[in-house]
């Protein structure tokens, strides 16, 4: 059976020459159909870069992705992406930011009503369709990127560090909707952050990504129950993860 | 908006509120013209040095007609200069900001010229083009034009990696990513050379009509201060003021009008 995204001796260089940098890899990783998988690593360690070579937004220097059987060439569109910074446009409120994604794949608006109230009642923004997203707090309007990255009914998510700017209070619970969510639709998700805690309540499997330039250096599998709620966090296997990893970016002076 | 109509306070208590917020202003506003009126008696300056407020608001009044016509005059040259800058300026700076060999050729060339003083120009203008309506036309163009085709290509640009990336990652074509995506977000931008053009282009006219011209407010101020009346000099200064600001509000007002969400906008709203 073959992996629905496979990277094969994928590296990254900025620049050629003798001013090249070796930002990247050589990496190898097979990430299977529904799981939950977390790329895990400090900052300016390249997991981005990796994120946005899956998405076919960057090029690899070397190596090759393969997402669901075909050789990554260029942006794709099969995919639902969020980036680091949040792509909701001003000039549009949350409603029409979600349409956005549509109206740029040109899909019927019309047709996909059901789907973004759908998607608003899931994040609980179904009150605030109608605001612009500065009118939203910085937690309400990852809740709404997170629609418009989602609204096309993508089989495969990329999250770009969703949750690093936010508080930490709003990042626990937008991580249980997001769990929830997951659960309930089991979508292949990569999940980018640079926190071990998030990395291990929220994925199946997190690979551990060393500093620049990243290489994995571990894929651990997390062998909790779903849902991860407060009981599970606080129960010693998870702080066993949470310690191991830890270890890991001790022995690389990262922490 | 959330905000609904029936919320809105009225127009007393808006004025009302204004004049609590402002009344320094206004204050300072009211006594600089006090002092004005009052220290050209005080200190004995004589009228064809300095004329009072009072004097110029009743001179001026008896010249309303020329003052009135002129102020037309001045404000066809003004409004024809800047619209066609607009018009030019606009789809050329998008052109340059898309095109790699105009960026390297036109652009540079550009910014050099920006460098010279527009207004130096004025003179051979005249020479060229004579005493009419086309060499200020011309002139107000040319200190127009700059500043919207400079901050044209900047707006166009400067749109933001993450944006770029969304836009791709969705498949769409160029039309469609420039009209969803790209024109908008150009926008404000672009706004801050309009208005940083407004400001300049009744200054252009001005000024060509102080090099050479039988009509307009530049040569009312020219040939009244010639006369040693300063009371009517002001008078036309004061119609040049008000074509500026009329001018200036129009462009704000389709600010507002059309990128009601960009935070310029925004932040004054009450």
């Amino acid at each position: 059976m073959t992996s629905l995204i496979e990277l094969t001796a994928v590296s990254k260089t900025f620049g050629s020459g003798a001013d090249a940098v070796h930002a990247f890899g050589p990496v190898d990783l097979a990430i299977e159909d529904g799981e939950f998988i977390s790329f895990l690593g400090p900052s300016g360690c390249g997991k981005s870069t990796l994120m946005l070579m899956i998405a076919g937004l960057l090029e690899v220097s070397e190596g090759d992705i393969r997402l669901a059987g075909q050789t990554v060439a260029g942006p794709r569109t099969d995919i639902g992406i969020m980036f680091q910074d949040n792509t909701l446009v001003p000039w549009r409120t949350v409603q029409g930011n979600i349409e956005l994604q549509l109206e740029m794949r040109g899909m019927p608006v019309s047709k996909h009503g059901a789907r973004i109230d759908m998607l608003l009642d899931s994040v609980h923004l179904k009150d605030f369709a109608e605001r612009h997203p500065y009118e939203l707090s910085g937690g309400m309007q990852q809740r709404a990127a997170f629609c418009q990255a989602m609204v096309h009914d993508p089989k495969t998510m990329l999250l770009d560090e969703p949750l690093g700017k936010l508080d930490a209070m709003t990042r626990e619970s937008i991580r249980k909707d997001l769990q929830a969510l997951w659960m309930q639709q089991r979508p292949t998700v990569v999940f980018v952050t640079h926190s071990i805690e998030e990395a291990v309540q929220l994925s199946s499997r997190v690979a551990v990504i060393t500093p620049r330039p990243g290489r994995i250096e571990e894929v651990i599998p997390i062998d909790l129950p779903f849902p991860r709620d407060l009981d599970v966090k606080n129960s010693s296997e998870f702080a066993r993860y949470v310690r191991d990893i830890q270890e890991i970016f001790r022995g690389y002076g990262v922490i | 908006m959330a905000m609904a109509s029936s919320d809105r306070p009225g127009l007393f208590e808006r004025t009302g509120a204004w004049v609590q917020r402002s009344w320094m202003f206004i204050a300072f506003f009211v006594g600089f013209f006090l002092f004005w009126e009052w220290s050209v008696e005080l200190f004995d300056i004589p009228r064809y040095i300095l004329t009072p407020p009072s004097l110029i608001v009743a001179k001026g009044w008896a010249d309303i007609d020329r003052l009135i016509y002129y102020t037309y005059v001045t404000g066809l040259e003004t409004v024809i200069g800047y619209v066609v800058a607009l018009l030019v300026g606009l789809p050329l700076g998008l052109a340059i900001s898309f095109s790699s060999i105009l960026r390297r050729t036109i652009y540079p060339f550009f910014v050099c010229i920006e460098m010279v003083p527009k207004i130096a120009f004025a003179p051979l203008f005249i020479s060229w083009l004579g005493f009419g309506l086309l060499p200020k036309v011309i002139i107000v163009f040319l200190v127009c034009f700059f500043p919207v085709v400079l901050n044209a290509i900047l707006a166009f640009n400067s749109l933001s990696e993450e944006l770029t990336r969304f836009c791709r990652s969705t498949g769409a074509g160029a039309w469609t990513t420039f009209f969803k995506i790209r024109l908008p977000a150009a926008m404000p931008q672009c706004f801050v050379g309009f208005k940083y053009a407004a400001i300049n282009a009744t200054v252009g006219a001005a000024i060509a009509e102080f090099i050479g011209s039988d009509e307009g407010l530049g040569f009312y101020i020219q040939i009244v201060t010639g006369n040693m009346r300063p009371d009517l000099a002001f008078a036309g200064i004061f119609f040049l003021t008000l074509l500026g600001l009329a001018l200036f509000g129009c462009v704000t007002l389709a600010e507002r009008l059309l990128i009601p969400w960009h935070i310029s906008v925004r932040r004054s709203r009450p």
